[in-house]
């Protein structure tokens, strides 16, 4: 123990008398975070689209005798930003790129629209390219607000026809202004002839008066059957236990472990060669320190290290998140949670780069095997769970998907305790096999 | 030289893979003598010193140590050393793992009496002398009671040659062991107790200087 405490203070200095390697160490995490942020800084940011406005919409517009403002309509639900613009310049900023696809208001659209009798088309022109799927998914977002808006007001203005008929009085129906006596003020007439003393007035009058209380009855559903007929599944979101979804969520979880795992991987094999290198190797194992001793120590260093780089990480970002005013960005008070989470990832990728480093021998050699083995690994943990055999084999066998999991678990479970829980308890397991397979193997480097 | 040997190899034999580079093997050390282990480069003396030493596990056969067990000292044939640290550092190091009881001023003896610079210099800027300066010190450290040095007169000057044998011939008299391989005999003529001469990793001679100098002359000279 008190060796290995010894060797742990020496490697600390090696890695300290190394600006280069200090640098690489912290530079690494921030330019990875930097990286991360613009992703998802970029991915929050709504794609710029070109709004050709041929039917020169006016600030408001009357629906059903409700103004509606048409473009802060637009503004609140826009899932992207639109730039009013020319046919022209539309044209030629599509085939540039300047915008990502060009929406056209065509010229009868305010006319149908206030007509509430035949739907207006808008007309989505996007690029070519994987971006343009993903501005039409976009404007289909927004239209289906817009549209929901609207379906409320048209709902709302129908219902003022039917209330109008049912309770009688002056109002619009469309364009026209009437003045109706209502079905309760007709039913209430029919009534009063039906208690006639002359019978052929009686008869019909008490006829008519039933027919029209079965009119009024069908006619005060008319309010639920409009709202169900225009919504017949309605999505109503409760926030329960569960993982706040962020694309940032994502992003930063699998940065993390893709930086963790070739910092760790690679320091790991330097590390366990290193000793090799320097032919300290054979003093050490003469009874200085056990075989064992020196592979937990190593894996120790890689855990320290990792833990920090991932500190770094972690919190160059949380700031590049919170300056870009990123949608989701990081819950600071879950970092404790979640370096505690990840020392034990970087202690795993660090029993498997000192067994690299054990199978390589050669410090160059241990280097090209960690990269060669961390990259599949990492690649087997970015494919989804059950997607392959094969991949949930290797993902099984890898460090990389429990610590995805962990990180994503640490940063935005609502309660991430069972699952952290599960992923260490999974990544001590493979420590333990990686690092006793090591001590196996160790004395490779002996020869 | 009589005694019970405070370091032997009972039929000690290493092998890499198929490749044996040392066939079983015996040889004893007892205190204060000082034996020559000669041969041409590859014979297996270094492997039979780091077997000894416990740096490499032996594939068959097994080393035995005197009870109490001596303190071992090896010097390989290459400097074993932290090149980030300076000498000082490597010396303090290697005096706090093995428990030495003042590991400060035993590094600090060993650096004046190996006549090292005190200064920060990392050990890997160090010119190649005193790289194996440095490497012999690590060796020495603890005041061990067997020696084994692997060619420890490489990279040496003349004078430092001199200065090493006149430390060894000390230590001898003190009782300790030592064994030295080489492949330069006439270096330790002088010096040695006896002499094992190794080659393809078997025991071809050993008997006293003279004796196996004139053999060897012999057969050279047929």
């Amino acid at each position: 123990m008190r060796a290995a405490r010894l060797l742990l203070g020496n490697d600390t200095r090696r890695l300290l008398r190394s600006p280069l390697l200090v640098a690489g160490l912290v530079l690494y995490p921030l330019v990875i975070a930097l990286l991360v942020g613009l992703v998802v800084r970029y991915a929050g940011e709504r794609p710029r689209v070109g709004l050709v406005d041929r039917a020169a919409l006016p600030r408001t517009i009357v629906i059903g005798e409700r103004p509606f403002d048409l473009k802060r309509l637009f503004e609140e639900a826009a899932e992207v930003e639109l730039v009013r613009m020319s046919e022209e310049r539309a044209t030629r900023d599509l085939e540039t790129g300047r915008v990502l696809a060009v929406l056209t208001i065509p010229k009868d659209f305010s006319v149908k629209l206030r007509r509430l009798s035949e739907s207006p088309r808008i007309v989505l022109e996007t690029g070519e390219g994987a971006l343009g799927s993903r501005v039409a998914e976009k404007i289909r977002a927004l239209v289906y607000a817009v549209n929901l808006k609207l379906q409320r007001a048209y709902i709302e203005a129908n219902l003022g026809y039917v209330d109008l008929l049912r309770r009688g009085g002056t109002g619009k129906i469309g364009r026209e202004r009437l003045t109706v006596i209502g079905l309760r003020q007709a039913r209430e007439e029919l009534e009063a002839l039906a208690r006639s003393s002359d019978p052929d007035v009686a008869e019909p009058a008490r006829e008519l008066a039933a027919f029209i209380r079965q009119v009024e009855g069908a006619v005060n559903q008319v309010d639920d059957f409009l709202r169900a007929t225009a919504n017949p599944i309605e999505l109503r979101t409760e926030a329960q236990a569960g993982r706040t979804w962020a694309l940032s969520a994502q992003v930063q979880a699998y940065a993390l472990a893709l930086a963790l795992a070739f910092v760790a991987l690679l320091l790991g094999a330097a590390a366990i060669t290193a000793e090799r290198e320097e032919r300290t190797l054979g003093r050490l194992v003469r009874g200085l320190v056990s075989l064992g001793g020196l592979v937990a120590e190593k894996v120790v260093l890689v855990a320290a290290v990792g833990t920090l780089v991932a500190a770094v990480l972690s919190l160059g970002f949380g700031l590049v998140v919170e300056t870009a005013d990123v949608t989701g960005g990081q819950p600071w008070e879950r970092l404790p949670l979640l370096l505690a989470g990840l020392a034990f990832g970087a202690a795993c990728f660090g029993a498997l780069g000192v067994l690299a480093g054990t199978l390589a021998r050669d410090a160059g050699a241990a280097m090209l095997l960690a990269l060669l083995v961390g990259l599949p690994l990492a690649l087997a943990g970015i494919v989804p769970e059950g997607a392959s055999a094969m991949t949930d084999w290797l993902r099984g066998l890898a460090p990389f998907a429990s610590v995805v999991e962990l990180a994503s678990a640490a940063l935005y479970d609502r309660d991430p305790w069972a699952a952290v829980g599960q992923e260490i308890v999974r990544l001590l397991v493979l420590t333990l096999v990686f690092a006793s397979l090591a001590r196996l193997t160790v004395r490779r480097l002996l020869t | 030289m009589s005694g019970t040997p405070v370091l032997a190899a009972r039929g000690v034999e290493r092998r890499f893979g198929r490749r044996a580079a040392l066939l079983p093997t015996d040889l004893e050390l007892r205190p204060g003598e000082l034996v020559a282990l000669v041969g041409p480069n590859g014979a297996g003396k270094s492997t039979l010193l780091a077997v000894l030493a416990g740096a490499l596990p032996p594939s068959g056969g097994r080393v035995e140590r005197a009870e109490p067990p001596p303190l071992v000292g090896w010097v390989p044939q290459r400097p074993a050393l932290y090149g980030h640290l300076s000498a000082l550092e490597n010396l303090l190091l290697f005096a706090r793992l093995q428990s030495l009881e003042e590991p400060a001023s035993a590094a600090e003896g060993m650096l004046e009496l190996m006549g090292l610079p005190a200064g920060s210099q990392p050990a890997a800027e160090l010119s190649v002398g005193n790289q194996q300066r440095l490497n012999l010190g690590l060796g020495l450290l603890g005041d061990p009671g067997v020696l084994l040095l692997d060619e420890p007169t490489a990279s040496l000057d003349p004078p430092q040659r001199r200065r090493l044998w006149e430390s060894l011939s000390e230590r001898r008299k003190s009782g300790c062991a030592v064994l030295v391989a080489t492949h330069v005999l006439e270096e330790v003529m002088g010096l040695a107790s006896r002499v094992v001469v190794l080659v393809e990793g078997r025991v071809v001679r050993a008997g006293r200087p003279g004796e196996v100098a004139a053999e060897m002359g012999e057969l050279g000279a047929s």
